[in-house]
């Protein structure tokens, strides 16, 4: 596959179609794939493809840096590509303006990612191309909120515990916002000082506020790509934070981010037919 | 800021029960930018208010705080109040410690007078962030739109029409008149109701000032107070009422006579092409297509032949028309309460045990006016529907619906009463041997005149009033049998009946809820509009330049829609008497530096205020997009400041400089 994907890339460049290539290369430091932004068709042997391609490229799509490259190739899994759906229904990226090419994935990570496990889009949809075939044997997928479910088998006070603990943990270096493809206000909130709505000192009470709010703007729009949770230095699981609001959309709208780019985004639109059962 | 006067009202008891001021008064005196705090028994009255006006000018007040009841009641007061003084009226905030504190709290309990101070204390901290304001100013179209031709809507749109504003009625019936139209004479002078409104009706139909779109409906209301934009829908009517003459000619030669006639709720049929009654305005029919061969068989074509003025189009489309008006006045009416069992909403439980659809001579108040006007199927002699036989007795059911929580509807609607006696006593003048007999809740008959008139249809006319409800009405040879109670002979009651009238409940008209929702409005759980203060404003609505009146609004006779259709013209008036319009400035605005341009705002604005924009540098090179505000749409609610990620959105007036600065004030 990897050697389909440079050659692609090679014509995609050699015929101006696009201007950069946003793909997995090796680093230098740790032999691991890493993003490379690929701009001449000699260097499209630096690009690659295995299981250990884990990071979310579309995250870089709204950054003015790399819009000023060009006409981008991108390389997405299929669980990357629901961001694509999200920034576009959010206005942050035109579709028409870049070359969406879809890998085929039966999983990523070693051990295997948590989100692979309930994974239901192994190829992805709605790519200019796909490289790759379905993986052959893909066993039946978990349902989706299994890690939230197990989870919330604790009593509150130990899951109050528990997010207790991993909110003493945070260094508040914000790596998490930084990589999700759907934080890209050119100032959060939290960088607010007129007034400062969010304390940005590393206490407990600080920090929870930040998980919560951080949560909370993802209500809806998470598609569950796991990164913040990947490239925490300490290891917060906000996987299941995200994982609670998306399931509340799943419930309450029928909404699942990133699957259809026809549906309104459920903060903002509003039916008659809106369940407020459960506004206590 | 440091030079904030802080004015604590009494509001006669109704807050000083629960204080003692001077102790109040002397703990917000100690809250840090307070610079004098003073109470008064009426902080609105004439007296308080030049209190107020005192203290800016010899303390010289940088802010005013006034500790009192809602902003909703006296906001717009102390502003004028202190503009009057020289001081920015938005300098001005008011602590409510009526209604969320001394209405709600036990009297001089320690917590009730920290929560007033608390109250007071945010409120001055918020005022510390606020900033001066100017108001903007709009352009105001002075043109009104009606809607509704009923005595309400004709009422409104001639007064206004009168007065030299142009006016766009439109009526989604074929012809203006309403219910009024089918009625036979009126309570409480027996005025026949034809009679009076017809000639409104064509003073409507020939005004230089109306506009007057029929067999129409509103399709969509852009805009805001002084210039919205109106889309109307022209249904198609199959025939050209600029090109027909009104010969009739069609109407006469039309061999269908198959559809039960609206105009006399189903007591007749009526013609394919028709006019719905004589005196219609536009006296120009209209083309059924339900019920007309042409359309159903491809066969006939009669109207198509005899027209001289190639006035029929069966080709004939829906067509959407825009005007522009400066203010609404609804006044889409009532309809019948839907007496059968089978209801379009469960809540609304039928009335099975009356036989209403079952039997013939079970009819509803309605048709027994047509009954009774000269201009009905009878000739305005009373026949009853099955036989055509003059009924020797006849029992009136009040309240079907009316005052019933089990059916329902809880409210009374108000003129059942009096027309019911109306019924009776004009059912004696045509039938002299006839027996009217009423069953009721109460007699409701306040009003002028009203009393009295009952008292005539009882004492001269013999109508038998049974207080009492009716259980069951079945039919035996001819004779309905209805079985009732009489609770103040303590008995039953057994009435062999020709004919039984129901006086069925008021319930607002089909497609209001729809037009609410276009134009915003606020209405209750039945349906009826909501006005913006029922004692205050009651032709107002909470949407600026909207007014209601008639029975849209709630139950009403003739005499109080055709009054309220005046207040709510009078009140358009108000508003088309000035120049250009003023709006408060308490508007949203994005800053567009951090506005990541997700464009949610946009989405959820109510109000459609917010536009996507671009921002371009001095080449003219797109920089980014961004949300921007239109300031003369914006009302001010803030959902865009609530739904904006980023933080980039921000209301004047509830900045978030100031919600912030309040709760520092709390903690």
């Amino acid at each position: 596959m990897t050697g389909q994907l440079r050659e692609r890339c090679r014509r995609l460049l050699q015929d101006g179609a696009v201007q950069v290539v946003i793909g997995y290369g090796v680093s230098t430091s740790d032999g691991m794939p890493h993003p490379i932004f690929v701009r001449r068709p000699d260097d499209v042997d630096k690009l690659i493809w295995n299981e250990q391609c884990m990071a979310n490229l579309t995250t870089y799509l709204t950054r003015d840096a790399v819009k000023a490259l060009g006409k981008p190739a991108i390389v997405v899994k299929g669980c990357d590509a629901r961001a694509l759906v999200v920034l576009e229904q959010e206005c942050q990226i035109d579709r028409s303006a870049m070359h969406v090419i879809g890998m085929a994935c039966a999983g990523v990570g070693s051990p295997r990612a948590p989100k692979c496990a309930s994974c239901d889009v192994h190829v992805p949809a709605a790519a200019d191309e796909v490289i790759g075939e379905a993986p052959a044997q893909t066993g039946p997928a978990d349902p989706p909120y299994a890690e939230l479910e197990e989870f919330l088998q604790k009593s509150p006070a130990e899951r109050f515990a528990y997010w207790r603990e991993e909110a003493a943990r945070c260094i508040r270096c914000y790596a998490c916002r930084e990589v999700c493809p759907t934080c890209y206000c050119p100032r959060c909130i939290v960088d607010k000082n007129r007034p400062a709505c969010l304390d940005t000192s590393a206490t407990v009470k600080a920090n929870f506020a930040w998980h919560v709010t951080r949560a909370f703007h993802q209500a809806g729009r998470c598609t569950g790509c796991g990164e913040c949770t990947r490239v925490c230095p300490v290891g917060i699981n906000m996987r299941l934070l995200n994982q609670s609001l998306a399931r509340a959309a799943d419930e309450h709208f029928g909404y699942r981010a990133g699957t259809n780019r026809e549906t309104p985004p459920i903060i903002g639109a509003y039916g008659l037919e809106d369940k407020e059962s459960f506004i206590r | 800021m440091g030079r904030i006067g802080v004015f604590i009202c009494w509001c006669g008891e109704n807050i000083a029960r629960a204080f003692d001021m001077d102790e109040l008064t002397e703990a917000v005196a100690e809250i840090p930018g307070v610079r004098c705090a003073i109470h008064y028994k009426y902080m609105c009255s004439e007296p308080g208010q030049a209190l107020i006006r005192e203290k800016i000018r010899s303390e010289k007040l940088e802010a005013v705080v006034v500790a009192s009841c809602s902003p909703h009641m006296h906001l717009k007061t102390f502003r004028a109040a202190a503009a009057a003084a020289g001081l920015n009226p938005y300098l001005v905030e008011m602590a409510n410690i009526r209604e969320q504190c001394s209405w709600v709290h036990e009297p001089y309990e320690d917590e009730t007078v920290a929560k007033a101070v608390s109250i007071i204390r945010m409120t001055v901290h918020k005022v510390l962030r606020n900033r001066a304001l100017e108001p903007i100013r709009v352009p105001l179209t002075k043109r009104a739109l009606v809607v509704g031709g009923g005595v309400a809507g004709i009422q409104a749109s001639l007064d206004l029409a009168d007065s030299g504003y142009e006016v766009v009625l439109v009526e989604r019936e074929p012809s203006i008149g309403g219910k009024m139209a089918g009625l036979s004479e009126t309570f409480p002078t027996l005025d026949c109701s034809q009679c009076i409104l017809t000639p409104r009706m064509v003073e409507v139909g020939q005004h230089p000032n109306i506009r007057l779109y029929t067999y129409s409906e509103v399709e969509s209301v852009e805009g805001f107070v002084g210039n919205f934009n109106i889309t109307i829908r022209q249904k198609a009517r199959y025939v050209d009422i600029e090109k027909c003459t009104g010969c009739l000619e069609c109407w006469n030669r039309c061999p269908s006579r198959e559809a039960p006639s609206e105009f006399d709720y189903g007591l007749t049929k009526r013609k394919a092409i028709y006019v719905p009654f004589p005196q219609a305005v536009p006296a120009r029919p209209i083309i059924d297509l339900n019920s007309c061969a042409k359309f159903l068989r491809n066969e006939c074509g009669t109207c198509l032949k005899v027209c001289q003025a190639n006035a029929i189009n069966f080709d004939d489309q829906d067509m959407l028309v825009t005007e522009q008006v400066g203010a609404i006045v609804v006044a889409t009416g009532y309809r019948m309460y839907d007496i059968g069992r089978e209801q379009e909403n469960a809540k609304y439980a039928g009335y099975g045990e009356y036989g209403y659809g079952q039997y013939r001579d079970v009819i509803d108040s309605l048709q027994f006016e047509r009954l009774l006007s000269a201009s009905g199927p009878t000739g305005g002699e009373v026949k009853r529907p099955s036989d055509g036989a003059v009924p020797k007795k006849v029992v009136f059911i009040a309240c079907v619906g009316s005052r019933d929580n089990a059916k329902g509807i809880p409210y009374c609607s108000k003129i059942c009463c009096m027309y019911t006696a109306k019924h009776t006593m004009l059912y004696k003048h045509k039938v002299h041997d006839g027996q009217a007999h009423v069953f009721y809740m109460d007699i409701r008959a306040g009003g002028k005149g009203y009393e009295e008139f009952v008292r005539r249809a009882i004492e001269k006319d013999g109508a038998r009033y049974h207080r009492g409800r009716v259980s069951k009405i079945t039919e035996e040879n001819g004779k309905l049998i209805v079985r009732g109670a009489d609770t103040l002979a303590g008995a039953p009651v057994t009435i062999e009946a020709d004919l039984v009238v129901l006086a069925a409940a008021m319930r607002p008209a089909t497609g209001v809820l729809e037009l609410a929702q276009k134009i915003k409005l606020g209405y209750d759980e039945f349906g009826f509009l909501s006005e913006s203060h029922p004692k205050l404003r009651p032709v107002e609505t909470n949407t600026a330049g909207v007014y209601i009146c008639g029975a849209c609004h709630a139950p009403k006779d003739i005499p109080e829609a055709v009054a309220q259709a005046s207040a709510a013209a009078g009140k358009v008036q108000v508003l088309f008497s000035k120049g250009e319009l003023t709006r408060e400035p308490e508007v949203a605005s994005v800053n567009e530096q951090t506005c990541a341009a997700c464009f949610a705002c946009v989405r959820t604005c109510p109000y459609l205020a917010i536009d996507k924009a671009e921002i371009r540098d001095r080449q003219g090179n797109l920089r980014k997009m961004t949300a921007r505000v239109n300031p003369s749409l914006c009302m001010g609610c803030g959902t865009c400041v609530a739904v904006c990620p980023s933080k980039s959105v921000d209301l004047e007036g509830f900045s978030e400089e100031q919600i912030y600065e309040m709760v520092n004030g709390l903690i």
